[in-house]
């Protein structure tokens, strides 16, 4: 790609739907996480059977968000559920736009399996599948397919790593203020109430 | 006074002299001044007070209390993560320290494109001595260099490539590496610990958890704000409040000040133009434990590139960045190594291995702020030029490394990108590693929605940091800067606020200096 080839400017007004209704398949697309069914507990029991009180997610993204950890945390010695567990109080608190983009990403995840041929729900998958279908996100030629990829992702890596079981694993020693006191300067702030 | 909105019950009603909206390198710089010299300050902040008990150093607590949007705010197409702070302190609370005055060629292009003649190395140096008496900004030692930094330092050396380094901004730093997540130490000489608590003692009244929803105007000219007070944790509203000023300035970070004034103005120059000088990373396997987690994070910085070079013919020639020395937690560097499943595992398990270099791209093609909907919302897209510069620090970034004895190095794509050689530099990195959404990409130096300029058309603001169309209201941050400064606007942003204060005092005839 040269400069010129790539100096295209942003279209005004583009947000992430809009990115989503521009690209091909995109106006399917959100039609399809529009009529998508919300899922109840019966079909999704996983926050259930995890103990979970959820706060932002419906128990079906919450499936989603704990199947993606299931297929990306390969080894890692953190619980997917815990992992989703704190997608879903993250979510909670920093509410929209954040919080409705995520919840689409997830909807849009569980049910587009079968534009690469899946005839299952990504929760029904088992874990390579899982994996593969996410790749084809990741390798999507729509910047929004790698975008919602790359937020799945992020999401799952961040909570799993700055969980302290994943120390022994990296060597990763902790932060010092677990290990040593070493006194602050002392700052005088004048009256704080 | 500090006074926590979130512990506080009932109205708040309160009149000053002048009434500053944020409380970050811009707000606290142009408070203090004024709160040195008598004037009766408010200030607001959006965000949490915080101290340095309550900086727990673990990274998943850090960005959820006290960056925007809990550390999750992105642009629109989730391709460029938004880095930025909201607590009494503002970003300084996480910045790095690196503290650069602004480039001369930088102050010529403002006075020449934007009319700003008083943008002067006379006329700020005088400022910039007294910040860096105030926040102990040094050279920093060597001390403070950890293997990461000296790696890079060494791999510059080898390549006779132009590195330095940093001014830093703390005043007896331990060192513990803990920097951008606030420092535990009070070491940061971060506005949180300098001038807020100047104003505090001066009789000024800084407010936290106090979100600004209104700028008040009588006879079209400013005379204050009002807003909310917010629950620290949920941010649901508890109260109102209202302060009265004959003197508003909005210097709420380039978002903040961008959304404020458009909620309260129709001026299509605000947001109009976005800068966030990209950051991209390479991350390089040393295959062997080397230090990144301690010392400070930028110690080290290479400004061999800090210009656009241009071939005759008018081609991108390179450079049109410059590097800093990477700190390493292992909760964001999960989120930015490539691969997943088992290769991500293999890449983690080599965490204490690695060496990284980031990007602080001076970018031709700034982005947009807007309001959809009521929501604040970023457009920015890494495009022509820019993405050629891109490219070019991750093919520079990887030679500095490969010349420090790495055996590897990471381009964090989504094509797990790896480079052993110059000829595997030279054919492997391209611009599909900088497509968006094709890396981690992020953007901390957020400047530019509402900048100062001669021509009302073209800057909210004019010369002097006042409104064109607003008397009264002034703007004092990062939103005023014309555009990139090409290295850490920090100390910039702080010149630039204490001569606006420096205007202010001298314009309202009150004595002195």
């Amino acid at each position: 790609m040269t400069e010129s080839e790539n100096n295209g400017r942003i279209p005004p007004g583009l947000d992430r739907r809009g990115f989503l209704r521009m690209s091909a398949g995109g106006a399917a697309a959100i039609a399809l996480a529009s009529a998508l069914p919300a899922g109840c507990a019966a079909d999704y029991p996983q926050a259930e059977s995890d103990g979970v009180d959820l706060q932002a997610l419906t128990p079906k993204e919450y499936a989603v968000a704990r199947a993606a950890a299931e297929a990306l945390l390969v080894g890692v010695p953190v619980d997917p559920a815990v992992v989703a567990r704190r997608i879903d109080r993250e979510l909670a608190l920093v509410g929209d736009p954040v919080r409705e983009d995520m919840k689409t990403v997830l909807g849009l995840m569980e049910h587009l399996t079968f534009l690469g041929g899946r005839l299952r729900r990504f929760t029904a998958l088992d874990a390579p599948a899982r994996l593969a279908y996410l790749h084809g996100w990741r390798e999507s030629r729509f910047n929004l397919r790698r975008g919602a990829f790359q937020a799945v992702r992020a999401f799952v890596y961040f909570y799993a790593y700055s969980d302290d079981a994943t120390r022994p694993l990296t060597r990763f020693t902790g932060p010092w203020r677990e290990r040593i006191s070493i006194p602050a300067t002392p700052i005088d702030f004048g009256e704080v109430v | 006074m500090i006074l926590q909105g979130t512990r506080h019950d009932g109205e708040i009603r309160d009149r000053a002299d002048v009434v500053v909206v944020g409380t970050g390198a811009g707000g606290g710089t142009l408070a203090a001044y004024l709160a040195d010299r008598g004037w009766d300050v408010v200030m607001l902040e959006k965000g949490g007070f915080f101290r340095a008990e309550d900086f727990s150093q673990r990274e998943e607590e850090a960005m959820g209390a006290f960056n925007g949007r809990r550390g999750l705010d992105t642009t629109v197409d989730n391709a460029i993560f938004l880095n930025y702070a909201e607590a009494v302190g503002g970003t300084t609370v996480h910045y790095w320290g690196d503290s650069f005055r602004t480039p001369e060629d930088r102050l010529e292009r403002w006075r020449r494109e934007r009319g700003l003649e008083w943008m002067t190395p006379a006329e700020l140096n005088p400022h910039w001595d007294a910040i860096e008496r105030e926040l102990g900004i040094h050279v920093a030692e060597e001390e403070l260099f950890n293997e990461n930094n000296r790696l890079v330092r060494q791999g510059c050396e080898a390549l006779g490539v132009e590195g330095h380094a940093a001014p830093t901004a703390r005043v007896g730093c331990i060192g513990c590496g803990w920097t951008q997540f606030g420092c535990a130490y009070n070491k940061k000489s971060s506005q949180l610990i300098t001038t807020i608590p100047r104003v505090s003692k001066a009789g000024g009244r800084i407010y936290s958890d106090a979100r600004v929803e209104r700028i008040l105007l009588r006879d079209g000219r400013a005379a204050g704000v009002e807003g909310v007070l917010l629950d620290r944790e949920t941010k649901r509203p508890r109260s109102t409040f209202r302060v009265d000023a004959e003197i508003v300035v909005v210097a709420a970070g380039a978002l903040g000040t961008a959304e404020l004034l458009l909620r309260n103005f129709q001026d299509d120059v605000v947001g109009r133009r976005f800068y966030i000088n990209p950051h991209y990373w390479v991350f390089a396997d040393f295959g062997r434990e080397i230090d990144n987690v301690t010392g400070i994070p930028c110690a080290y910085v290479v400004h061999e590139w800090r210009l656009k070079r241009t071939a005759a013919d008018g081609s991108y020639a390179g450079g049109g960045y410059i590097m800093l020395s990477s700190h390493q937690s292992p909760g964001i560097t999960a989120a930015m190594l490539p691969e997943t499943g088992e290769a991500h595992l293999a890449r983690m398990r080599k965490f204490r291995h690695l060496g990284s270099l980031m990007s602080v791209i001076d970018e031709d093609h700034p982005g947009r702020v807007y309001l959809d909907g009521g929501v604040r919302k970023t457009e920015y897209r890494v495009r022509g030029v820019d993405a050629l510069k891109a490219v070019d620090f991750l093919k520079n970034a990887s030679r500095i490394f490969l010349a420090a004895g790495a055996r590897e190095v990471w381009i964090p794509d989504i094509y797990g990108t790896v480079v052993r050689n110059e000829a595997e530099v030279a054919s492997r990195i391209t611009l599909r590693s900088v497509e968006p959404n094709a890396q981690f990409c992020a953007g901390s130096h957020l400047l530019g929605t509402a900048p100062l300029g001669a021509d009302p058309d073209d800057a909210f603001a004019g010369p002097t940091g006042e409104a064109h169309r607003v008397p009264g209201l002034y703007v004092a941050d990062g939103a005023a800067l014309p555009g990139s400064v090409s290295v850490d606007p920090s100390l910039t942003i702080m010149g630039v606020a204490r001569w606006i204060a420096a205007g202010i005092h001298e314009r309202s005839g009150r004595a002195g200096a």
